[in-house]
């Protein structure tokens, strides 16, 4: 038995639950777009693949296989779904199977399920596509380098999500940071290991088995890097800003954790702080917290664009 | 609250509206309010009871959700605030405190009751219904007709898994033995085994979807499975959702009045 991720009614405060409802809605929202802008022929077909792999997922969460005596590894499938269905069509894929498990199965809160589906759907299915992806064509982009890619997105998107739940309890006041979030991490690390050789396996099985439904399932097309770009900062742009107005909002859970475990000091004691506070010196208030949100996330897209191209370069020579 | 059990062709509107509104009603509950959350079970158990359910069954299912508590558990110990207890237990030093507890128990009850509500909501409202309700909510129509077929094909897939998983423990590729230690073959043998079984039930659904698509196809579809007629609007709407709104002022006026622990 290991803490799980599908987080009950009761766990988090409704102002988190809230405002990860709205990031979820936002996010589905545009996942919506993407798929129903695809050719015509998928308009047709695609809902109807969308609902039966939804059943797929929710059955192969049933695979599981012992690593040890008493720790099992099994598979959550957003990685999987993303690869298979593209990232935006498999985020709707595990947002559906998430509120099914919630509504059929009481497998997850109701209040709580935008909380769920953010960790699970979004942070693991559509983050976790694009990093394997990311991975994928740094490696050389080879069918063998893709799955590779998602096996790697696979355990980062376990990893990830136990690491989200726990933040997200933590600030509810529900679970102490210090302590759960290492073991949290540490358990999910173990068995995000079983996910990403699930996935790897699978994904190998299918490759091997029928690789024509695998080419025309996930080719991968490529955006142009402007695109890629705008649509990055977009949606980094609307995270933050529900992030922060969040954060202004109840400013200082973290903080009180930190507090109360005598390590609010040593947080302190950065050689240089580029926005304190999270605030513009100049410029207060909610426009200044979002502000310096939005600007953090455009500093970390840029270093990320920095190291991936610096990355392909060497992929190159 | 009342209406037919397990009524597929009726509008669901209300029942989700009010499990939603019930569930958020009990989440904004402070720490401690556990004459407020027992007022909230005891309408539960009234709603189970008219709908042919009894109070210990509903209870029971409540449980489902309760070893997430693991999660919680640690702040017990960890807060500073209204020590109950302090002392040692061989090498370690352990302190209970009170507001933690408090924060535990009442998630737990939160958690335990919400459960209960969406026991209820099934027992009104059929899944397919609830999925109709939700589009009629503004659900977009490409999740609301995804989510209808995974419902139906939920119990077919999950049938074809679990005859996969019968024959993959005939071939051994698990635990064996009495305590079960023995574990055959490496880890990654195991993965790749059970990888495999994935793989070719993706497959199976996928051969699924196609047969789907072409006979929906051959039929006329045009993709959205929104093309059948809506259940006839429930009149009532309104009224219940008026009623609704009572329920939720209710609880929370009960959580702000009733004394908390």
């Amino acid at each position: 038995m290991y803490p799980q991720l599908h987080i009950p009614d009761g766990f988090l405060s409704p102002q988190i639950s809230i405002v990860l409802w709205v990031a979820t809605a936002v996010l589905i929202g545009i996942a919506v777009r993407k798929t129903s802008r695809t050719d015509a022929r998928l308009i047709a077909s695609q809902p109807i693949l969308m609902g039966v792999l939804g059943a797929f997922i929710f059955a192969a969460q049933m695979f599981n296989f012992p690593v040890a005596t008493g720790t099992s590894g099994h598979l959550l499938g957003g990685v999987l779904a993303g690869y298979l269905l593209g990232p935006w069509a498999g985020t709707i894929v595990m947002a559906t199977v998430i509120g099914i498990q919630a509504l059929l199965f009481q497998d997850g809160g109701l209040l709580v399920l935008g909380a769920n589906i953010f960790n699970m759907g979004v942070i693991g299915t559509l983050g976790g596509s694009f990093v394997a992806r990311g991975i994928g064509t740094t490696l050389g982009g080879s069918r063998s380098a893709t799955i590779l890619g998602a096996g790697v997105a696979a355990w980062l998107a376990v990893v990830a999500a136990a690491g989200f739940t726990t933040l997200q309890l933590g600030l509810s006041g529900t679970t102490n940071i210090a302590v759960g979030l290492p073991a949290m991490l540490g358990v999910h690390a173990l068995i995000g290991i079983g996910e990403a050789l699930i996935t790897i396996a699978a994904l190998t099985f299918i490759a091997q088995t029928a690789p024509d439904i695998l080419s025309g399932v996930s080719a991968p097309r490529k955006a142009s890097p402007v695109r890629r770009l705008v649509t990055g900062v977009v949606i980094a742009g609307g995270v933050a800003t529900l992030a922060s107005l969040f954060a202004s909002a109840d400013p200082d859970g973290l903080e009180a954790v930190a507090e109360q475990l005598g390590f609010l000091d040593a947080g302190q004691s950065a050689p240089f702080e580029l926005f304190p506070d999270y605030t513009i010196p100049g410029l207060d208030g909610t426009a200044s917290t979002v502000i310096a949100g939005v600007l953090g996330i455009i500093v970390v897209i840029g270093v990320l664009l920095a190291f991936g191209r610096i990355a392909r370069n060497r992929a190159k020579s | 609250m009342i209406a037919e059990p397990r009524s597929v062709g009726r509008d669901a509107r209300a029942a989700v509206i009010t499990t939603l509104a019930f569930v958020t009603a009990v989440a904004l509950l402070p720490p401690g309010s556990y004459l407020a959350l027992l007022f909230a079970w005891l309408l539960l158990a009234f709603a189970g009871a008219l709908l042919g359910i009894s109070p210990t069954r509903l209870a029971r299912r409540g449980l489902v959700a309760l070893p997430f508590v693991v999660a919680a558990v640690p702040i017990v110990f960890l807060r500073n605030d209204e020590l109950l207890w302090a002392g040692t237990i061989g090498p370690l030093s352990l302190q209970v405190s009170g507001a933690g507890l408090r924060i535990v128990l009442t998630a737990l009850l939160k958690a335990w009751i919400s459960v209960q509500a969406s026991v209820l909501l099934l027992a009104l409202a059929s899944p397919p219904s609830i999925v109709t309700a939700l589009r009629r909510m503004r659900l977009p129509d490409v999740i609301a007709t995804s989510a209808g077929l995974t419902i139906r094909y939920l119990e077919l897939l999950r049938d074809e898994a679990r005859r996969m998983l019968r024959a993959r423990t005939a071939r051994a590729a698990s635990p064996v033995g009495v305590g079960r230690e023995r574990i055959g073959g490496t880890i990654a043998w195991r993965a790749r085994t059970t990888g495999s079984l994935v793989g070719s039930l993706f497959l199976r659904a996928y051969s699924r979807a196609q047969r789907i698509e072409e006979a929906a196809a051959s039929r006329g579809a045009t993709g959205s499975l929104s093309v059948g007629t809506l259940p006839v609007a429930d009149p009532r709407l309104t009224l219940k959702i008026a009623g609704v709104l009572a329920l939720v002022l209710a609880l929370t006026l009960a959580g702000a009045l009733l004394p908390r622990l």
